[in-house]
């Protein structure tokens, strides 16, 4: 869960905490059951644990979770990693009238969807590559 | 009676939410209650990952983010 500062509890009370000017970048990952899913989704993890943003659930999105669909109205960036031309992730977010998002696709990198495949490490890091690219054309 | 909600942990930037929150709400003379929930799994039912956040009669407002009083009067009319 991203607190808004935990790690500052300690200073006294009313300093400014450092993560008042933190971006909030939230990424959404296919969930499907093909390859192209799994590269989706470890590219938000890890695209997560370089620090680049956090990811959040798509499914919740498309669920109609109120809070979760407040959360991606406020957010700074939401960043929708779709797996292939079905557009699932974009389809989600217009379906919930959120119109803040950029989309990339797996399949408009040159990875071929095939349903028995796995995702493999250079698959990943071209998404994340991609990913890094659109989020920083993007401030 | 409206019923306002502050979700965070306790940090500055919470407490500027509950400060702005009960500005709003006495700039426009209503009645309301406010509680502060700080406990992460009361957080995240509410489909909250990100702190601070205004929950305003059970509807989320705002979540990751400090408006000022002006901006949440218009969330409690």
């Amino acid at each position: 869960m991203a607190e808004c500062c935990g790690k500052n509890k300690a200073k006294a009370p009313g300093e400014s905490c450092g993560c008042e000017k933190k971006e909030t970048v939230l990424l959404y990952a296919c969930s499907g059951g093909a390859n192209v899913a799994e590269v989706a989704d470890q590219a938000a993890r890890q695209l997560t644990s370089q620090g680049s943003g956090s990811m959040f659930c798509l499914a919740g999105i498309g669920a109609g979770i109120p809070g979760m669909i407040q959360t991606a109205r406020d957010a700074d960036v939401n960043l929708v990693i779709d797996g292939c031309p079905m557009d699932c992730g974009k389809k989600v977010f217009d379906k919930a009238g959120l119109t803040n998002y950029v989309q990339i696709k797996v399949t408009d990198l040159g990875i071929e969807k095939v349903k028995v495949a796995r995702a493999t490490e250079e698959q990943v890091a071209t998404v994340v590559a991609k990913a890094k690219d659109v989020l920083a054309a993007g401030r | 009676m409206k019923t306002l909600q502050i979700l965070g942990t306790g940090c500055p930037k919470c407490k500027k939410l509950a400060e702005n929150a009960e500005a709003a709400a006495k700039a426009m003379g209503i009645e309301y209650a406010i509680e502060k929930i700080s406990d992460l799994k009361e957080i995240m039912k509410f489909g909250i990952m990100i702190t601070p956040a205004l929950v305003v009669d059970g509807e989320v407002k705002v979540v990751g983010k400090v408006p000022d009083a002006e901006a949440i009067k218009a969330m409690l009319r």
